[in-house]
């Protein structure tokens, strides 16, 4: 390849995939709403017609192949044969678990004759617990699911790893689609003794927070805000938002229906202070962690208690006074007086004061240089107080980093009154209109929500949810059986993964659409069920194979003649990458794990505010196992994306995620190949290869091509890889004879002796390349 | 395959069958540019990659901007806003007519106007006001186009900072420099087009939410470029793999790709993944090579403050800017970080003890951003390279504490220098004791941004990218071009 080419290549070299919606008319959408008096598809009953008779009647396995089939027919095209069992258990388990099959696992399945081979494969593949991580990190992205609250301070929610595992195991109980819906937006109505229902609500509390901020009543509208919009996006697959500010372009959603929605949630706000009520081994050893750190730390807290204790009044109200005017008014009003808002900010101010923000005042009157300001007596305290502050941040290593006992959750506080809705001019909640109650849009339904309210709450969430996850919901069975469609072929039935509306695309084949969407709530909301119809139809056991014929006819391959090919997402390929190199710690759930950084990202943050902690951002585990668990058990911390992932387009959870990006850049060509996290990997992964092949380098490579693709090398990869030894080998016995004999060599060989090192040192560079190939980094 | 045999049949195949079949669904198409980009027949599908080069709406000024965030917000009060009526009034209350229309915490009590030391002078021809802390800046008073009615909204540094960047109060929304990317593409085939500095030896507080492509595609996210000769993460190759190994590693690479890619004859994407090694193999080089000191000269070290320890961690990030403007990089974010102050790091927030904490900080930025303009111009590059002195907001002139001073989001300066800016103008004006904008002259984050966007050819307006349904804009729904400012 010559100079010229190189040049021409960009910077971005990549390609994108990303859900966005085709340009639709700007006009204003409750005209054209007016001017089609038919309902929007979407909001049409689901009803799907008879399974479609097809000529190729031997093809179809399950009724979603007839309906594929039958637009295939119609344009004269055949579908593709079979894809070779090996290859589709490599595909197969890449989607359900997410990471590469083991040798073994896929010779037993291509050795296996009987019937009902596939069959077992998959009832074994939706059977693994790793099936829920898999489908709970998908469930994560739209939950915005993180760790940490995201803005500046960015500070830790120890929490919510426990929604996290609420969600895998809800996937691998197989909880029906309905259910958990109802627990994540109503857990604490309707099951509210129930610990798990309460820890589902951790997904309204998902929302991106800034503890300092000074304006509590916005803070009030921003988090119900993002609640709104989020299940508006998630559930509904609607863009409710976009009616926050001015009726919706598109479609029939005007201001009023979007502010009736978010007053489902206007009485909510969150609780991080419950005490988890069973007590396993992670909150032993947490307990047993804090109260070390509490042992330790007794006389340093003690006294700093004493100090502020002799201002503590007046540090409070100093603390008070940084909030702005409406905020005042309901932290200085008497509680009797309280409204149910007022309610809201006094319980969100004490959530976020701590000892830490009443030394606020002893460092203004301790530091000032202004007389009037200063205090002799007072700065002695704050000397005081920094002296502590510091000999209590040398026990910051002994304080639990990744968990706590208590549960985050979304609760109405005690309270059934719920503070009034209002349509707000231009979504400006300082400029109220008319008042609303809650109400389901009136484009999609005319059911009027039946709200009960409860002794300790609204109950209008229960009305909400009882709405959503009714048989009758046009949109919330469509919109997850498309979600489900869409990891599987790469493209959702309705591309627009999170828009059914006007502005959103079609559905390409509406009658397999509502032919799912019928079919999952038959069968009880069940998700496995439904994976498993689409895992053993012939449409997903097709060969992804270039036809030209296909070509002809269907370009962008939507009638799906062809399996579509899809680059590995950013867990599967940190993921195999750990199951090749044997070294994949797959232990179920708990805390947040931090795996290492590259050294060049240094998070050890002095905050520079009066309690001044130490904050290190990342607290890399001490545990090196914890460094080679699953991706998604790595800490998320909404600042820092974990730099592997972050190359290979892992999720944002700024807010809902419906849709991975593919993009190929020179970062993911150098994170791949230049990262020293994954070039350990390919050492040990060459350790392995020799630990199980014989001394004969062919089956060395063998052993290699199935780890990683599932099959041996041709004749050609053969001579090609031997070659490439020979040739490497002579490269890095000229780097030995400059002076420098530095080389890599397989990591972790068991009972055998490398007896020339220089080969084995080109061996690690062969599996390295093998591993960075589009071979592994695709599932075909 | 051939050069020629590739461009042949990225042509005739346009997308690959399978994996680009939604790229339809993109504003900016799906694929690669990939052997495309130098053949004026192919341009259209280069077009189809998100970074080549695009032409901007119409003419423009700048090439560059370089975005000085002075994080923390500096008082503007005690740099170039001179109040002589708030030195007269030091100590005593504020009358209660200036805080009309504005929400304001108590703390402290909002009555204590207060005062520092500075002695004031106006420079050039324009006359401009500078305070004794940038005696440096002072010099070029006739450069800079001066926004002293700056407004924003929020009270804390973080909804603010967002603001400042991406224009929303929660995240999610694409910065600035990410639309810039998205707008124009890369001038520069080996380098980001979006890059960000910072001088502290850890990260900017926020990290990725500074520079996050929100709804925008990942690949139009800022790029940090950290400190030290290596300045993006994995540049380096793994430990003992000496540079021929890796050579031979990628030609092995490659061999094995495309031997794959029989199967797969029409598949792009595969084989941009391909080409991505090589240009990954090349920025190993190019991108070390723009944060090289080692041709400048003396003189130049010495204008930014290479010299001197106070000024040099900031010089060393304005002469990265430099070279990275003049290679081609479009948006380059600086955030100053913060430095000692009685043993505690702290940036530009003072809220306590703003003598020594601003005489510090001004000090840092003054000779460095100076000398950034002064090279600028000697090199002919100001002319198209537009700098942006910026802030979350202001600060007050009352104290919390008597000798610090609050968040002021009412009425603050801002300039702008070079990139066909009206140089030595002054826009908009603060009440007499610097609490809020005059009214009417106002000019917000957004008209901000679309004034930045407007040097660079681009309409804000039409600046859109669809997403969930919406027509989105780098100014949400709000954005003027403030004409007066421009030349």
């Amino acid at each position: 390849m010559n100079k010229k080419v190189y040049s021409a290549l960009v910077w971005g070299l990549a390609v994108v995939i990303t859900g966005a919606p085709l340009a639709a008319d700007d006009k204003p959408a409750d005209e054209a709403g007016k001017s089609s008096k038919a309902k929007l598809w979407s909001y049409q009953p689901v009803n799907p017609p008879a399974v479609p008779d097809v000529a190729q009647s031997d093809w179809v396995r399950t009724p979603i192949d007839a309906f594929v089939l039958a637009r295939l027919e119609e344009k004269g095209l055949k579908p593709s044969p079979d894809a070779d069992k090996a290859a589709f258990i490599r595909r197969a388990t890449l989607d359900v678990w997410g990471i590469i099959p083991t040798p073994e696992e896929v010779d037993a399945f291509v050795q296996d004759d009987s019937d009902n081979a596939y069959e077992k494969l998959v009832d074994r593949l939706l059977a693994s617990p790793k099936y829920g991580e898999r489908q709970g990190r998908k469930w994560l992205d739209l939950a915005r699911y993180a760790d940490s609250t995201g803005f500046q301070n960015d500070n830790d929610r120890l929490n919510m790893w426990r929604y996290r595992d609420y969600v895998i195991n809800a996937f691998n109980q197989d909880k029906p689609y309905s259910r958990f819906i109802q627990e994540q937006l109503a857990g604490d109505e309707l099951w509210p003794g129930d610990e798990q229902a309460l820890i589902a609500t951790g997904f309204m509390a998902q929302f991106p927070d800034n503890s300092n901020s000074r304006d509590l009543v916005q803070r009030k509208y921003q988090i119900t805000t993002d609640i709104t919009d989020t299940v508006g996006k998630v559930v509904l697959g609607q863009t409710l938002e976009c009616a926050r500010c001015h009726n919706h372009k598109f479609d029939k959603i005007s201001q009023k229906d979007y502010f009736s929605f978010q007053a489902f949630f206007a009485n909510i706000a969150p609780v991080d202070n419950i005490p988890v009520s069973n007590k396993g081994e992670v909150e032993k050893q947490w307990q047993a962690q804090w109260d070390k750190w509490q042992a330790a730390t007794k006389d340093i807290r003690a006294k700093q208690k004493a100090i502020i204790d002799t201002h503590r009044e007046e540090a409070l109200k100093y603390h008070k006074e940084r909030y702005l005017t409406d905020s005042r008014e309901a932290i200085f009003k008497p509680k009797e007086q309280w409204t149910a808002q007022d309610r809201w900010v006094n319980h969100r101010l004490a959530n976020v004061t701590t000892e830490g923000s009443l030394q606020s005042f002893f460092q203004e009157r301790g530091e000032s240089t202004d007389p009037k300001t200063y205090d002799k007596k007072v700065a002695e305290q704050w000397a005081e107080l920094e002296k502590l502050n510091k000999e209590l941040r040398k026990f910051d290593d002994l304080k639990p980093t990744t968990s706590s006992n208590n549960i985050s959750a979304m609760t109405e506080l005690g309270h059934p009154d719920a503070p009034p809705s209002f349509v707000f001019a231009v979504g400006d909640h300082e400029k109220p209109l008319e008042q609303v109650e809650p109400a389901f849009p009136a484009a999609i339904t005319s059911e009027k929500p039946d709200i009960k309210p409860l002794a300790f709450s609204s109950g209008r969430r229960t009305a909400l949810v009882k709405w959503l996850t009714s048989e009758t919901n046009p949109l919330t069975s469509r919109v997850y059986v498309n979600r489900v469609w869409d990891q599987y072929f790469g493209k959702g039935i309705v591309a627009t993964l999170s828009d059914f509306g006007k502005a959103g695309e079609k559905p390409k084949n509406p009658e397999l659409l509502d032919y799912l969407a019928k079919q999952f709530v038959k069968n009880g909301w069940s998700v496995k069920q439904l994976h498993k119809e689409i895992l053993l139809s012939s449409v997903y056991r097709q060969a992804s194979d270039y036809r030209e014929d296909v070509k002809q006819v269907d370009p962008e391959n939507e009638l799906l003649a062809v399996f579509p090919r899809q680059r590995l997402e950013a867990e599967q390929v940190r993921d195999s990458l750990l199951v090749a190199a044997g070294k994949l710690v797959d232990t179920v759930g708990g805390p947040s794990v931090y795996a290492p950084l590259p050294s060049a990202i240094n998070t050890n943050y002095r905050n520079n505010n009066a309690a001044g902690f130490n904050d290190r951002m990342w607290r890399t585990s001490k545990d090196e196992k914890d460094h080679n668990r699953r991706s998604l058990y790595i800490f998320t911390r909404r600042s820092i994306p974990y730099p592997i992932l972050d190359s290979f387009n892992m999720a944002s959870p700024q807010e809902a995620h419906s849709k991975r990006e593919v993009t190929t850049t020179p970062l993911q060509a150098l994170t791949l190949f230049n990262s020293e996290v994954i070039f350990d990997w390919s050492k040990s992964l060459a350790g392995r290869v020799i630990n199980e092949a014989g001394e004969e380098e062919a089956d060395r490579i063998n052993r290699l091509y199935r780890i990683l693709f599932a099959r041996n090398a041709n004749e050609d990869e053969l001579a090609t890889l031997q070659a490439f030894l020979d040739e490497q080998a002579k490269v890095i016995s000229a780097k030995a004879e400059n002076g420098k004999f530095e080389i890599n060599v397989p990591a972790e060989i068991k009972d055998k002796k490398i007896d020339d090192p220089i080969r084995a040192a080109a061996f690690v560079d062969l599996v390295h390349t093998v591993a960075n190939s589009n071979e592994f980094i695709y599932r075909f | 395959m051939s050069n020629s045999s590739r461009r042949d049949f990225l042509i005739k195949t346009g997308y690959g069958l399978g994996g680009l079949t939604v790229s339809g669904l993109l504003p900016g198409g799906g694929v690669i540019a990939s052997a495309l980009a130098d053949d004026a027949a192919l341009a259209a599908i280069a077009g189809e990659n998100p970074l080549a080069p695009k032409a901007p709406h119409f003419a423009a000024k700048a090439k560059t901007v370089i975005w000085l965030h002075m994080a923390g917000a500096p008082s503007t009060l005690d740099l170039y806003d001179y109040k002589p009526e708030l030195v007269k009034r030091a100590g005593t209350p504020i009358p209660a007519s200036f805080l009309q229309g504005i929400k304001t915490s108590t703390q402290g009590g909002v009555t204590k106007l207060i005062a520092t030391k500075r002695t004031w002078k106006q420079h050039g021809q324009s006359g401009a006001w500078f305070s004794d802390w940038l005696p440096n800046l002072a010099e070029h008073a006739d450069d800079l186009a001066f926004i002293k009615s700056s407004v924003t909204v929020g009270a804390t540094h973080d909804i603010s900072i967002m603001k400042l960047n991406s224009g929303g109060l929660n995240p999610g929304r694409p910065t600035l420099g990410a639309w810039v990317q998205y707008a124009l593409g890369s001038a520069n085939h080996n380098l980001p087009a979006y890059v960000v500095l910072y001088n502290d030896k850890r990260e900017p507080r926020g990290g990725v939410t500074n520079w996050e492509s929100g709804f925008l595609p990942a690949v139009y996210q800022g790029t940090p470029f950290r400190p030290g000769d290596s300045p993006i993460l994995h540049l380096q190759n793994p430990q003992y793999v000496a540079d021929s190994e890796k050579r031979n590693a990628l030609d092995l690479l490659r061999r094995l790709n495309e031997s794959h890619a029989g199967r797969y004859p029409t598949d792009t994407e595969l084989q941009a993944r391909t080409e991505s090694y090589d240009l990954a193999y090349r920025m190993q080089e190019t991108a070390p090579e723009a944060v090289d000191f080692s041709k400048e000269s003396d003189a130049t070290k010495k204008l930014y403050g290479l010299d001197e320890e106070i000024t040099k961690p900031y010089g060393e990030l304005l002469l990265r800017a430099r070279r990275l403007a003049e290679r081609g990089v479009r948006f380059i974010q600086v955030v100053s970080g913060p430095t000692d102050i009685k043993g505690d790091s702290r940036d530009w927030d003072a809220h306590q003890n703003i003598e020594e904490n601003h005489g510090k900080h001004s000090k840092i930025v003054d000779k460095p951003i100076a000398g950034l303009l002064k090279d600028l111009k000697a090199k002919g590059m100001l002319e198209d390279t537009l700098v942006v002195w910026t802030s979350e907001f202001g600060r007050t002139p009352w104290s919390e504490s008597g000798d610090g001073r609050d968040h002021n989001p009412w009425g603050y300066t801002q300039w702008m220098a070079g990139g066909g800016v009206k140089a030595g103008y002054t826009h908009g004006s603060t009440d007499e004791l610097g609490v809020q904008s005059a009214k009417g002259s106002e000019v917000d984050t957004y008209d901000l941004h679309a004034t930045v966007l407007n040097q660079l050819g681009l309409d804000h307006l039409k600046l859109i990218y669809k997403y969930q349904g919406r027509s989105e804009r780098p100014t949400v729904v709000y954005g003027k071009v403030i004409k007066e400012l421009v030349a």
